[in-house]
């Protein structure tokens, strides 16, 4: 351990600080400081982030452990990203939560939560990815269900249920990924290296695919996602649709094989992108709350990521990665600054609104790549690798989508502020400025990023076709959002989680099953059944060894 | 092997295990009970350190160390001998009962709230299983090993009918019947060996042994019986309400360390004295009940209205696992080791869990007054310490990161991959899933905010941190590096042969 640098101090200190913190707040006295604990937790995530050097790597706990930090381009860019949501939304919760009186609990959550987030980014080596996927994945569980309403409780059982699924199929494929390394606990891009020789790549590919799938919220894996983004405290809900769906996309990022092309794997997840993205548009279309409309909008918007990376499996392109990370980066901090939005609104007294409709459609837009915002760099990143094709098209189309998921969002917000009691002047700063700052940077980040992910000039993007290819699909969607504004047709409002209702016949099943074994069990604990068990064990255990060695003589 | 001078070498320090804990009796005859307590918690560290100083012995010299009774070598005398395996036996079953010593004493400072001191039975039953325990895992002669069966379960029986009720007395005559059917066909496979080859020494029985008629007899019966003691599916009609229904302390004994006994000797029958040619054609059956005993057994467990129940049925189903490794450890490969050393994990880490959640199960019932799991809700912030004890024992049962379980599940599945054992893996997978849910199903209830406030009886501090200690010792086997155990081979069948004279 002797002689660690400032980056690999600051690399460590991202994760460490926050679990410190956490482990620290069993004290009273520390719990009480909320303001302290949420604000201190994401700063040396964001140092590391901002001052690293890329290609930094810490070996913290050397061979067979092989703990170890580092940090690439894609992490850099998605633990930044991660770290202003966690500040910008950490400011807003001190606020928020102001009367709660488990507030104390709810930022042990959030700082576990956090931890786990940045390792994901971090982390280097198989073991410690898998620890610090968990960790994100089980301490969300706390911040969605902090409300502890009988839809909180739901959406937490649904989750936890799919988050224990999940670990399952990923210990599955790291275990055999691994199998191609002789280390204990190998490097991800050792691991990841030995994949298009290991003779399961394909169960490997698939497992990988449906684990991380599920975290980004991919079709039909989706349905714990409307569930558990709606019912979570604003802030909860911001870092839950902003920053922990992309650990499913750091997964992604950091084990599918780049620069091989896989092209029926990659077909796949690219037809499921597309599907999840514009099925997400289509059931969001149909909901009544703005935080379910936007939690549908996360579920579209990771199925575009999910359609980028699978043309980059298909292509074996190996730059898709880090446009994927640039495009989630955008999408991190958009939709946590909507997620604040909605709390704003609703604290917003009503002649005060108009101002904050604003903000929220120009965050819509940029969403759907408005140019001259922010999105229109993501969107016009990622258009790059996929093409002018059918792909490409769809890919256009799902941004039509989202310009009317959008406008429907803006919408409803608007209904929320009208709907809401508040008075007095204004919205409380400590709601105002966090949520503005992060507005702000969520619109003006990407410029600053953009030329060093995709390594082109800025200029291009003013070319006068760049702007009509960002232009029409918001147009378009603008339009559409009109004509369905003008007549309104009679929209059912699909319950969140849609297709689990699809879900009562397996719990059924599980229910017989459960019943079957109950029943079972009942049988085999009779004493009589017992003791003929005992008995006929031992014989069979006889028999069994007989037939090996004295096998019956086989006629020559 | 010279064991000349006392303590002076791992080999004169097996006897004294073996001895040491049955100082604890004559105390408790003669001193007042808190002292006599506290005496017997002391015997009980002072053999933690015996069993450590024996681990050290055997990993300094890189060789099993044994001793002969009266200095007579087999076949004439009786020899104690501890391998690896043993010696990590011996130290695992030592730090479990120091912490069922701790947890049962009387609160150090003043009475022990919420209930009264346990009486000076216990105390002498606890050495007695302790000293029963160590005989087991040193014992290398068939008859001295029934000898030590005997006296584990007479002396473990009791224990579930301290407190004399009705439905507990029912429990230990069920524990006490089906455990002395197991000794009765272990004891005929012995006569039958006895009459084979002369001799009950393992070493020497291991190296006549061929697949004859009597020995494939003498096997299939001690495997039989030993399958009764370790309540392996279909046999566990005990189990439930004999580890539901003792008294915490007592619950944590025997689901983390007396149920392991007779599957330590089930390794030592199968890896160390049959000819591999029989171990490999058994082990897909005994591997096909610990599989049906992990999936019937949680499935059983999700159903339980009671917690206590709930955890009994989980140890129904964890030793599952133990007996999914033989058909890994028995194939002649090198995942071999890397499988056996997955299941001794395991074997370790669901010890203290277990013993952990045993424990914070009988403090929450103890603050609630009752263990029903629907009435469960925001026991959390009640007993916090003794939750989160079960959440982490819990988290190694589901074998999750950064805990003990969680390692030796993926020795266990990265041995069942590259043997090409896919049943194996997805069993290790589908259980894993099923402990998520009996675990989270409480600590999910445990969580939430109760609908009306709870009242709840204090509970002794210190014995929640006893628990917590046991949950983060489970925790701490996350930290073994994920590569064959090289102590746990110390002494085994290839290189033994130096030990017979």
């Amino acid at each position: 351990m002797a002689g660690l640098s400032a980056s690999d101090l600051m690399l460590l200190a991202a994760v460490l600080v926050p679990l410190v913190l956490a482990l620290a707040a069993i004290k009273p006295f520390v719990r009480r400081r909320v303001d302290v604990l949420l604000l201190v937790a994401p700063l040396p995530g964001l140092l590391a982030a901002v001052a690293v050097p890329l290609g930094q790597s810490v070996l913290v706990v050397p061979s067979p452990f092989r703990l170890t930090f580092a940090l690439d381009l894609p992490g850099a860019v998605l633990l930044g990203g991660a770290a202003l949501l966690w500040l910008a939304a950490g400011a807003y919760a001190v606020c928020y939560l102001r009367s709660d009186p488990a507030r104390g609990a709810f930022s042990v959550w959030w700082l576990l939560t956090l931890a786990g987030s940045f390792a994901v980014f971090l982390v280097a080596d198989v073991a410690s990815f898998y620890l610090a996927y968990a960790l994100v994945s089980f301490s969300a569980f706390g911040l969605a269900t902090h409300d502890d309403t009988v839809a909180a409780r739901r959406a937490g059982r649904v989750y936890l249920a799919l988050t224990v699924f999940g670990e399952a199929l990923l210990i599955a494929a790291f275990v055999m990924l691994a199998a191609s390394v002789t280390e204990p606990n190998p490097l991800i891009r050792d691991a990841v290296a030995g994949l298009p020789a290991s003779p399961w790549r394909g169960a490997i590919l698939a497992l990988l695919l449906v684990g991380f799938g599920m975290k980004m919220g991919l079709f039909p894996l989706h349905v714990w996602m409307p569930l558990a983004h709606a019912v979570a405290p604003v802030p909860g809900s911001a870092v839950l649709s902003g920053i922990v769906v992309k650990a499913g996309l750091i997964g992604l990022i950091r084990f599918l094989p780049a620069g091989t092309p896989w092209f029926d794997w990659g077909a796949g997840l690219l037809a499921a992108g597309l599907f999840t993205a514009f099925y997400g548009v289509a059931i969001g279309l149909t909901q009544r709350h703005p935080k379910r409309v936007l939690a549908y909008s996360t579920v579209s918007q990771m199925g575009v990521v999910a359609a980028v990376l699978g043309v980059g499996l298909k292509t074996g392109d190996a730059t898709v990665p880090v446009l994927a990370a640039f495009y989630g980066f955008n999408h991190m901090l958009l939709k946590g600054a909507m997620f604040l939005t909605v709390g704003v609104a609703a604290a917003c007294p009503r002649r005060r609104l108009v101002p904050v409709l604003v903000v929220a459609a120009v965050l819509g837009l940029s969403l759907a790549g408005l140019p001259f915002t922010g999105g229109a760099l993501a969107k016009f990143a990622v258009k790059e690798p996929v093409g002018d094709g059918l792909a490409g098209l769809l890919l256009a189309l799902s941004a039509v989508g989202t310009t009317v998921l959008m406008a429907r969002y803006v919408l409803l917000l608007a209904d929320v502020g009208a709907g809401a009691t508040a008075t007095g002047g204004s919205v409380a700063p400590g709601l105002r400025v966090p949520w503005a700052v992060l507005s702000a940077a969520a619109v003006g980040l990407p410029f600053a990023l953009f030329t060093a992910v995709t390594g082109t000039s800025l200029a291009l993007l003013f070319s006068l076709d760049t702007l009509i290819k960002g232009l029409w699909p918001v147009a378009l969607g603008l339009g559409v959002a009109a004509l369905i504004y003008q007549k309104p047709p009679k929209f059912v409002e699909v319950p969140a989680g849609d297709i689990l209702v699809a879900a009562a016949p397996l719990a059924r099943l599980y229910q017989h099953v459960r019943d079957g074994a109950v029943l079972l069990d009942t049988l085999l604990r009779r004493w009589s059944t017992a003791a003929l068990a005992l008995v006929l064990l031992a014989l069979v255990l006889g028999y069994v060894m007989a037939g090996v060695a004295f096998p019956p003589h086989s006629a020559p | 092997m010279s064991g000349a001078v006392l303590f002076a070498s791992a080999d004169a320090l097996l006897v004294v295990a073996v001895i040491l804990p049955l100082f604890a009796v004559p105390v408790l005859f003669l001193a007042p009970s808190r002292i006599a307590e506290r005496a017997t918690v002391v015997v009980l560290g002072l053999s933690l350190l015996v069993a450590l100083a024996i681990a050290g012995g055997v990993g300094r010299s890189g060789a099993a160390a044994a001793s002969f009774i009266g200095g007579w070598r087999p076949p004439l005398g009786v020899g104690l001998r501890a391998d690896g395996f043993s010696a990590f036996m011996l130290v695992m079953t030592a730090a479990v009962l120091l912490a069922t010593g701790l947890f049962a004493m009387t609160t150090p400072g003043r009475s022990r709230a919420g209930g009264e001191r346990m009486p000076p039975a216990f105390w002498m039953l606890l050495a007695s299983v302790f000293s029963a325990l160590n005989l087991v895992f040193l014992a290398e002669d068939l008859f001295t090993l029934y000898v030590a069966l005997e006296l584990l379960t007479f002396a473990a029986v009791p224990l579930v009918c301290l407190e004399g009720k009705l439905a507990q007395v029912e429990a230990a005559l069920r524990y006490l019947l089906f455990a002395l059917f197991g000794s009765l066909l272990y004891l005929l496979g012995v006569v039958v060996i006895y009459g084979l080859y002369g001799t009950l020494d393992i070493i020497l029985v291991a190296r006549e042994a061929t697949a004859s008629p009597g020995f494939v007899l003498a096997l299939a019966l001690m495997t039989a019986g030993m399958m009764a003691k370790a309540a392996l599916f279909p046999l566990h009609l005990w189990l439930p309400p004999a580890h539901s229904g003792a008294p915490p302390a007592a619950s944590a004994l025997l689901s983390a360390v007396v149920i392991k006994a007779p599957i330590f000797l089930l390794v030592r029958f199968w890896l160390d004295l049959a000819p591999s040619t029989l171990a490999v054609a058994v082990a897909p059956m005994l591997a096909g009940l610990g599989a049906a005993a992990i999936v019937v057994c949680s499935l059983v467990a999700l159903a339980q209205p009671r917690l206590k129940l709930l955890i009994a049925y989980s140890t129904a189903a964890q030793i599952g696992y133990l007996f999914l490794m033989f058909p890994l450890a028995a194939a002649s490969s090198p995942w071999s080791a890397l499988a056996w050393t997955g299941g001794a994990l395991h074997l370790a880490s669901h010890a203290f869990s277990k013993a952990a959640m045993f424990m914070a199960a009988g403090l929450i019932a103890e603050a609630l007054g009752h263990d029903r799991i629907a009435g469960l809700s925001g026991v959390g912030r009640v007993v916090p310490v003794s939750l989160f004890a079960f959440g982490l024992g819990g988290l190694s049962l589901m074998g999750l990161p950064p805990a003990g379980g969680f390692v030796a599940k993926v020795m266990l599945l990265s041995a069942a991959v590259h043997l090409g054992a896919w049943w194996i893996a997805a069993v290790i997978l589908l259980g894993g899933l099923l402990a998520g849910g009996y675990v989270l199903k409480v600590v999910v209830l445990a969580l939430q905010r109760p609908a009306e406030p709870l009242v709840a009886q204090p509970v002794a501090h210190w014995r929640e941190w006893v628990a917590l200690a046991l949950a983060l010792v489970a925790v701490g086997f996350g930290f073994v590096p994920l590569e064959p155990s090289h102590f746990l081979f110390i002494g085994r069948p290839a290189s033994w042969a130096g030990m017979v004279p």
